[in-house]
């Protein structure tokens, strides 16, 4: 059985690594006395599933977080993981699932909420129209110029709050990246700790579908 | 919104985002203690490394939850930065913090250092510095926080003891303690620091006030079961470099190597019952989470139910899937049944010397045949590397002493051999300078120059040049350096300001020592390296006499004499050897 817990990543934890974040929670699995499955293999690992991770520094109300695990329902399961998970991480949902979902495959967008010190231009609505946006990427120390606007689905401005709905997954805009390049050419006053991923997204024929709707089917 | 409740200003928030990582200053680890409950008294408790040297050291945990579960104390932590933060605190004109509440250090009632080893003296300055806090106690006025220090070296705490009000020598559980309940009780009157450091000195066992330069007598807890120990430990959110729960289950050492300053210093002997320990074991396994428990003592083979005790933390260790490990096994009491418990694919034995004559000059009760049937043992259980430790420039070796320690690497191949397994055997041989260290019997010795600490490194390289076998040397320089701190006094106290703004910092990290940047501070403060790192005459006063430790001059000097004449001293497990830590408290 797979439990899939949704929770936050905030405050502290925004500045927590990926992969510290996943031993924080295999000791939150060990703390909660979850009976976790362990891989067969010569080293033996427990068999968890993240989603695509966040940049350092962002924030998150919306990471997935799947347990192969036995014995347990989704509410017990969700009550002793927030008992023993810090309280940056804590579990908002959990669902059981026969089989793995296999999240980090499926997602294909986030959203994103940035907010801003300054009234956002809504000029970056516009983007939208173009064909292509190309922008700078920093790839491994090297700076490399990409066509970015096939991974962007939607940007709305509303006063000092900017929402943008991208790429993520196999094909991924970085949200870090991208907000840079607006701070750059459209003098928005934000800072990496000022986003926030709302939610992700997997595809379902042409449609998007969140990932709380998805799980329910 | 999210995030509210962490205590960072948009500017730290921006700061953080450019650093390596963030994690090791925003705290928020899982068994955080309640910041916000009443309290009369907050201290910082500073350690001078990074966040991962620090939150490995047992002594930090056990420190900072018994101060949190004191009424009306707060403890919070504050560890060196990174040189990338410590650059853009200062370019932002931003004081140095406390992880917890982010507070200025200067807003602590106490401020304690631990100061664990003689290269983290300039972290001190650094850390000081960042604070925006003088050097020296002498020109801090009433609006600083009291600063204190404690932590191994306060052995000798002459060569920084400048920089505090007080140190705590010993056990921290006792006196640290004490001083803040004294603090906290006499904050009302509004004392001046000199007062409150009159009325501390004869309350608070253990204090050195180098204003008042008194005589202190080291404090320890006499019985380990009664101690305080944490058993909900702060677990970090970033790896960290003993990523794991320790538990303590003896202090101090009967062996008595005689370059060993731990083995004399944490004397008398004291143990933990095993129940008192199995308890421990299942409630910190369960309040971290943590994938590996380690049994920690200076020498864990010496503690009188190990058997037992392994056996039954095993059980537990295994229902909750976690990995059992004993370091400090050894090798004369090395039990290959409790290695086969372990099931350890590295084996790390520390014979010190190369010869038999020097092992007994050292008194490293260990033989040639121990050795053997400690390999033997570990080859029986598929180990896979062996690692050796050794010591050069030990008083009184020769160039045979240096050819054994290669004869024991060819013992341990050809044992490998002989065992017949088809598996392949790494050995790695390591070697550290000797370094004379106050408090050992060894504390009157010199130690050998650069020069010949070099020509002793080439000749191990010449004669370890055997298949299989890596050779690694620590550096001759930085050892050189520590051996002048280690049997410093006060006039090392501007040199370590001086190699500071230098830039020298963080000189444990190989690579951020520089050599020549502290020989020109030892230079300008008029100063000769080798004025520290020479012998002593027997009968000269030295730095530390105003510390008791416990152990006594006349028991080292013996020792010293018995080490030429070749003469070993017995564990003391068996039979008291007087050395004077019994007065302290008790053996066993």
């Amino acid at each position: 059985m797979i439990i899939v817990v949704k929770h936050v990543k905030a405050g502290d934890f925004a500045y927590v690594s990926h992969l510290d974040t996943m031993d924080v929670l295999h000791r939150t699995l060990k703390r909660a006395k979850i009976d976790v499955n362990y891989s067969q293999g010569f080293v033996k690992h427990m068999l968890t599933y993240a989603t695509t991770p966040i940049p350092l520094g962002t924030q998150s109300v919306a990471e997935y977080y799947a347990v192969d695990c036995n014995g347990i329902s989704a509410e017990e399961f969700l009550e002793r993981f927030n008992e023993n998970v810090p309280q940056d991480l804590r579990g908002v949902t959990a669902v059981a699932k026969p089989k793995n979902p296999n999240l980090a495959g499926n997602v294909v967008a986030s959203d994103f909420l940035i907010k801003c010190k300054n009234v956002v231009p809504v000029e970056i609505e516009d983007i939208m129209d173009e064909n292509e946006y190309v922008i700078d990427l920093n790839k491994k120390g090297e700076i490399i110029q990409k066509d970015v606007r096939s991974m962007l689905y939607s940007i709305f401005v509303d006063g000092k709050n900017l929402w943008i709905r991208s790429a993520t997954g196999n094909t991924n805009l970085r949200i870090d990246s991208f907000v840079k390049h607006l701070i750059k050419v459209y003098n928005i006053d934000t800072t990496m700790n000022d986003i926030t991923r709302l939610a992700q997204f997997v595809q379902l024929e042409d449609k998007l579908i969140g990932v709380d709707d998805y799980l329910k089917l | 919104m999210l995030g509210d409740e962490i205590m960072m200003t948009n500017e730290l928030k921006d700061i953080l985002l450019q650093v390596e990582r963030p994690a090791r200053y925003v705290g928020g680890e899982f068994n955080l203690p309640d910041m916000q409950k009443p309290c009369d008294e907050r201290v910082c408790m500073c350690f001078s490394d990074k966040y991962e040297i620090g939150m490995s050291n047992i002594g930090i945990r056990i420190l900072y939850h018994m101060l949190n579960d004191m009424d009306g104390v707060v403890c919070e932590r504050c560890f060196a930065p990174d040189l990338d933060l410590a650059k853009l605190l200062k370019e932002h004109k931003m004081p140095l913090f406390s992880i917890e509440t982010k507070k200025d250090l200067k807003e602590f009632d106490i401020v304690g250092f631990s100061v664990q080893f003689e290269l983290q003296y300039t972290n001190i300055a650094y850390m000081f510095d960042l604070a925006n806090i003088p050097y020296y106690a002498k020109d801090r006025g009433e609006e600083f926080p009291l600063i204190v220090a404690g932590g191994p070296c306060s052995v000798n705490p002459m060569p920084y003891a400048g920089f505090f009000d007080a140190i705590l020598i010993g056990d921290g559980e006792v006196n640290l303690k004490q001083l803040v309940e004294l603090h906290k009780e006499l904050k009302p009157q509004h004392l001046t620091k000199e007062e409150f450091l009159k009325i501390a000195i004869e309350k608070v066992e253990g204090l050195y006030v180098p204003r008042f330069n008194n005589k202190a007598k080291r404090a320890i807890v006499k019985n380990l079961d009664e101690a305080y120990f944490p058993t909900k430990i702060l677990v970090p959110n970033c790896q960290i470099v003993h990523d794991r729960s320790t538990i303590e289950l003896f202090r101090g050492c009967a062996n008595g190597c005689r370059f060993c300053q731990a083995c004399f210093y944490y004397r008398p002997i004291r143990e933990r019952s095993v129940d008192t320990l199995v308890d421990y074991a299942k409630k910190i396994m369960d309040s971290t989470g943590y994938e590996e428990l380690s049994l920690a003592s200076l020498s864990t083979s010496d503690y009188s139910g190990l058997k037992e005790l392994v056996e039954r933390i095993k059980i537990e260790a295994d229902k909750r899937k976690v990995k059992l490990a004993v370091p400090s096994l050894r090798l004369d009491s090395f039990e290959a049944e409790i290695y086969e418990e372990l099931n350890g694919a590295s084996l790390t034995f520390a014979p010190e010397a190369g010869t038999q004559r020097l092992r007994n000059v050292i008194n490293k009760n260990i033989s040639e045949a121990n050795i053997t049937s400690a390999i033997e043992g570990a080859m029986k259980n598929n180990v896979k590397n062996v690692k050796l430790y050794f010591m050069i420039g030990l008083p009184t070796e020769t160039d045979e002493d240096l050819d054994g320690i290669a004869h024991i690497a060819k013992e341990v191949l050809w044992l490998h051999k002989k065992s017949g397994t088809s598996k392949m055997l790494n050995v790695t041989v390591s070697t550290s300078v000797f370094i004379p260290k106050p408090l050992t019997p060894f504390q009157w010795e010199k130690q050998i120059s650069l020069e010949e600490m070099d020509r002793r490194v080439k000749h191990l390289q010449e004669v370890l040049r055997l298949k299989n076998v890596r050779y690694n040397w620590h550096d001759a320089k930085t050892s050189y350096l520590e051996a002048a701190f280690a049997r410093g006094d006060a006039r090392l106290m501007p040199v370590i300001i001086k190699a500071y703004e230098k830039g020298c910092v963080f000189d444990s990290w190989s690579e951020n020592f520089d050599f020549d940047k502290w020989m020109e501070a030892f230079k300008e403060c008029g100063i000769s390296v080798d004025e520290y790192t020479g012998e002593i005459p027997e009968d000269k006063e030295l730095p530390w006499d105003v510390i008791d430790n416990g152990v006594t001059k006349a028991y080292l000097l013996k020792e010293k004499h018995l080490a030429y004449e070749g003469v070993t001293t017995p564990n003391c497990m068996g039979k008291c050897n007087g050395c004077g830590a019994a007065k302290l408290g008790r053996c066993f």
